[in-house]
């Protein structure tokens, strides 16, 4: 089973990132287990975890809220290869974050980044999905967590 | 410690040898100083005594010569004067003998006298000043005072011949005496000196030895400093001591270092070092502990008891710029001294893989009873009833996380959610309780007791949701556990497999008319849940339950629902203990009846017990002590609104909560299901004698009958 201070450790990473990015932190929705396939976004960063803890985290946000982050970070680009790389960049301080709490214990892959095509999204048996809303603004995203 | 001693009487040898050779060497040398004066002095006088000893011959060898040069007329001035010499210095000496130590007074005295004895001899020669020639043509002659002189000179020589052998005996003697005494003295010296440079040799030996064994001592000493560094480089906890003023001592181990990610330990205060790391209320309560070692009449055994560092769960760093939770586990001992407790030596172990392993353990020991004990109840539950059980509490938690998953983002948008979340949790709850499913029952009173935890918060955000979500994950998990294991017993009963994912148990796959029809089962849940409420509140009841076979099966799950609330409220606030319904002229056991009826207008439903009834005024001041009222709206309250109050959600008049009551959501579930089919609840009470609940359900429509 998941433990608290794990699932902590990617919305903290998460909620990090907008703080530090855009000077302008972001808050946690309700979180709720995830039921059916996951409702995506049009640009999702992922990181695969294996190790103690087998599955998937992965970031999802509209492009709408990605378009204000960029504009916020004083970036002037708002291109598709932009908010592809902004989602890889939040998946990778989400990554940063889970080495440094967890060290060996997580091996965690580099980040993948999906857009507009359904990514396939590997459901690890066990293992449910939670999807904790990350709001930013008046935009909303979700991180979701699937870990064994 | 032995060392130390060993070190201090090394330290007290070397300092008594040093002051023992200082004071020898001081004798030897006073003694010897002395015996060397005293040496010089008698060589002095032997000297002196020798110079005596040659005077008598020497006297009498100048007036022979002084005779002689007078009998050939020769010049007689200069032996005449080297005999006043002679004389002079004869008497000079011998008064230079008298009275000095080592003189014989006798032999001088003897030696004085014979001396004295040539006095009235030679004094007329000494004292001659004439001219012993006369001149003439002729030549020259003895003057006539030159001839008196001859014959004084004469007389002088033949005493001096006669005498000088005994004068010279004495003087002799004395001079012997003298000598003697030197070489005693001398002897002396030379054993003194002996003596002196044997000592010194001695204890030149001995400051050798101590030399030889302090070196070896601080070799030992170096040795035994460089292994209690390897100790403190090795061991794998936390050591160190603390002093009189709760202060950390000048040694501490590496492992110190490594625990607290800091190396200024020296003097650093014990309440510093747990500052940031513990709440305040724990560093208050360590400081305070620390404080009582120091007491004399402390016992260890006690003491360690009481420890409150006994697992302290610390937030340390992890070594990549992050925090990990840690647990640490701080021993304190008592260092005594002659004077009582001198330090308190600290150990700091990091107890925290023990911790997890215990944690899993436990858990792992847990499950296995929450298992056995779920078996148990699977095997006293009819398994039809529990697989129904399964799809409503299911049903039910999907609802829980359609609640959770509604966009919130404020407090008011949280809070909301916790009231929709109790009413569903305490309806499976009650449901689980009734089937006697005890490890579901506890899972989702834990989950019932987070949601009422987030009730009392004054600012909700989605954080405090995560833990909540979690622990909806696990009991989601249970469920299927319990699940899986109806399949297995399946097996066991009937000897297929579950392969296919189905119930397999005989009963489940009864269809039809074969099927005990809900209202049986509905009965045998009831009556269950009754048996368990009575046994474990200690109230002997009956329950009786009339026309449950005219319930719409579109409101069985409703029936149940409030059947199950209602009958728990009836065992926990309803029905009184034994010695209450005695004193009331009651029967001693319990009556509480339920009763179904299908009218023309609809259906009724009537639940009823003999217990305490409904007092208005306990209500108001429950309603007032929960918050829910203040006075003054309490006091306004009529009878019928003051019972009213017992739908309200969060109301009860229990102070604490227990599996059964407590946490003002019964009540509100069995309204808020009658309200959602349309129906209506009334409540009549008396106190001490009953309470009636009146449930009016619509008549069902023909679909949801069908």
């Amino acid at each position: 089973m998941l433990r608290e201070e794990e699932l902590k450790t990617f919305v903290d990473g998460t909620t990090r990132y907008f703080e530090v990015a855009a000077q302008q932190p972001a808050t946690i929705g309700s979180p709720y287990l995830l039921e059916g396939e996951a409702a995506m976004h049009d640009y999702t960063g992922m990181i695969n975890v294996s190790g103690k803890r087998e599955g998937v985290v992965y970031f999802t946000a509209p492009r709408a809220m990605l378009t204000v982050l960029l504009m916020k970070m004083q970036e002037s680009d708002f291109s598709h290869e932009s908010m592809r790389d902004l989602v890889g960049e939040v998946a990778n301080t989400i990554s940063g974050n889970a080495r440094r709490d967890f060290g060996h214990d997580f091996v965690i892959s580099v980040p993948s980044v999906f857009s507009g095509e359904k990514p396939q999204i590997p459901q690890p048996p066990g293992a449910r999905a939670f999807v904790i809303p990350i709001h930013w603004r008046s935009h909303s995203a979700k991180l979701v967590v699937s870990l064994t | 410690m032995q060392s130390s001693g060993a070190d201090r009487i090394r330290r007290l040898l070397t300092a008594g040898a040093g002051a023992l050779l200082a004071a020898l060497m001081a004798l030897v040398l006073i003694v010897g100083f002395r015996l060397a004066t005293r040496i010089r002095a008698n060589v002095a006088l032997l000297q002196r005594a020798s110079l005596l000893e040659a005077y008598p011959s020497e006297v009498s060898q100048q007036l022979t010569a002084l005779r002689e040069r007078l009998g050939t007329l020769e010049y007689t001035g200069g032996v005449h004067q080297e005999l006043a010499d002679s004389v002079a210095k004869f008497d000079r000496n011998l008064a230079a003998l008298e009275r000095r130590p080592g003189v014989d007074p006798a032999v001088l005295r003897a030696a004085g006298r014979l001396w004295r004895a040539y006095t009235p001899v030679l004094a007329p020669v000494l004292s001659y000043s004439g001219e012993p020639y006369s001149d003439t043509d002729f030549g020259s002659s003895l003057s006539v005072s030159g001839k008196i002189f001859y014959t004084q000179v004469r007389r002088a020589e033949l005493f001096a011949q006669s005498s000088a052998p005994a004068l010279h005996r004495r003087l002799a003697a004395l001079s012997t005496a003298l000598q003697k005494r030197t070489s005693r003295a001398a002897s002396r010296l030379r054993l003194l000196l002996s003596a002196g440079v044997l000592a010194v040799l001695l204890l030149g030996a001995a400051a050798a030895y101590l030399q030889l064994a302090r070196s070896r001592g601080e070799r030992a000493a170096r040795a035994a400093e460089e292994q209690t560094r390897d100790i403190l480089h090795t061991v794998r906890e936390g050591l160190f001591l603390l002093d009189a003023d709760y202060r950390i001592g000048a040694v501490w181990s590496q492992a110190l270092s490594h625990l607290f990610g800091r190396e200024d330990f020296a003097g650093l205060p014990f309440e510093e070092l747990l500052r940031d790391k513990v709440s305040p209320a724990t560093l208050a309560t360590a400081t305070k502990y620390i404080k009582l070692l120091w007491g004399e009449r402390a016992h260890e055994n006690l003491m360690k008891s009481i420890n409150p560092l006994g697992q302290l769960e610390v937030m340390l760093d992890n070594g990549r710029g992050g925090k990990e939770t840690h647990y640490l586990q701080f021993n304190f001992h008592r260092v005594l001294g002659p004077k009582g407790v001198k330090h308190v030596l600290c150990t700091v172990a990091d107890i925290t893989s023990n911790v997890m392993l215990a944690r899993e353990l436990n858990e792992a020991q847990e499950s296995a009873h929450s298992q056995i004990d779920m078996m148990v109840s699977m095997l006293h539950s009819d398994p039809l009833q529990v697989g129904g059980f399964l799809d409503t509490a299911s049903a039910g938690l999907k609802h829980v996380n359609a609640i959770l998953k509604e966009p919130a983002r404020s407090h008011a948008e949280f809070s909301r959610k916790l009231t929709g979340l109790s009413r569903e949790l305490h309806s499976i709850k009650g449901e689980a309780s009734a089937l006697n499913l005890m490890s579901i029952a506890q899972r989702v009173h834990h989950l019932e007791d987070m949601v009422e935890e987030l009730k009392g918060k004054s600012e909700l955000t989605g954080n405090d949701f995560l833990p909540l979500v979690l622990k909806l994950d696990e009991l989601l998990a249970h469920l299927r556990a319990v699940r899986e294991m109806i399949l297995r017993l399946g097996t066991l009963k009937d000897g297929t497999s579950p392969s296919d994912g189905t119930l397999s148990t005989p009963i489940l796959r009864l269809t039809g008319a074969e099927r005990p029809n809900g209202a049986d089962e509905l009965a045998t849940t009831l009556q269950g849940l009754a048996r368990k409420l009575a046994e474990d509140h200690g109230k002997p009841f009956t329950l009786s339950l009339e026309g449950l076979e005219a319930v719409p099966t579109a409101y069985l799950p409703t029936v149940k629902d409030c059947l199950i609330q209602m009958l728990r409220n009836a065992a926990v606030h309803g029905i009184e203990p034994d010695a209450v319904r005695r004193a009331g002229s009651k029967t001693a056991t319990g009556q509480v009846r339920a009763q179904f009826r299908r009218l023309e207008s609809g259906c009724e439903l009537v639940f009823e017990d003999d217990g305490a009834g409904l007092s208005p005024e306990a209500l108001k001041e429950a309603a007032v002590r929960k918050q829910l009222l203040t006075e003054e709206q309490a006091a306004e309250l009529d009878n019928r609104s003051a019972l009213a109050l017992i739908f309200k959600p969060g109301f009860s008049t229990r102070a604490e909560v227990s599996m059964d009551a407590g946490r003002g959501a019964g009540m509100d579930v069995v309204a808020k299901a009658v309200y959602a089919l349309g129906g209506r609840i009334g409540v009549s009470t008396h106190p001490g004698r009953f309470t009636r609940f009146k449930i009016a359900l619509p008549a069902p429509s023909q679909t949801a009958v069908a």
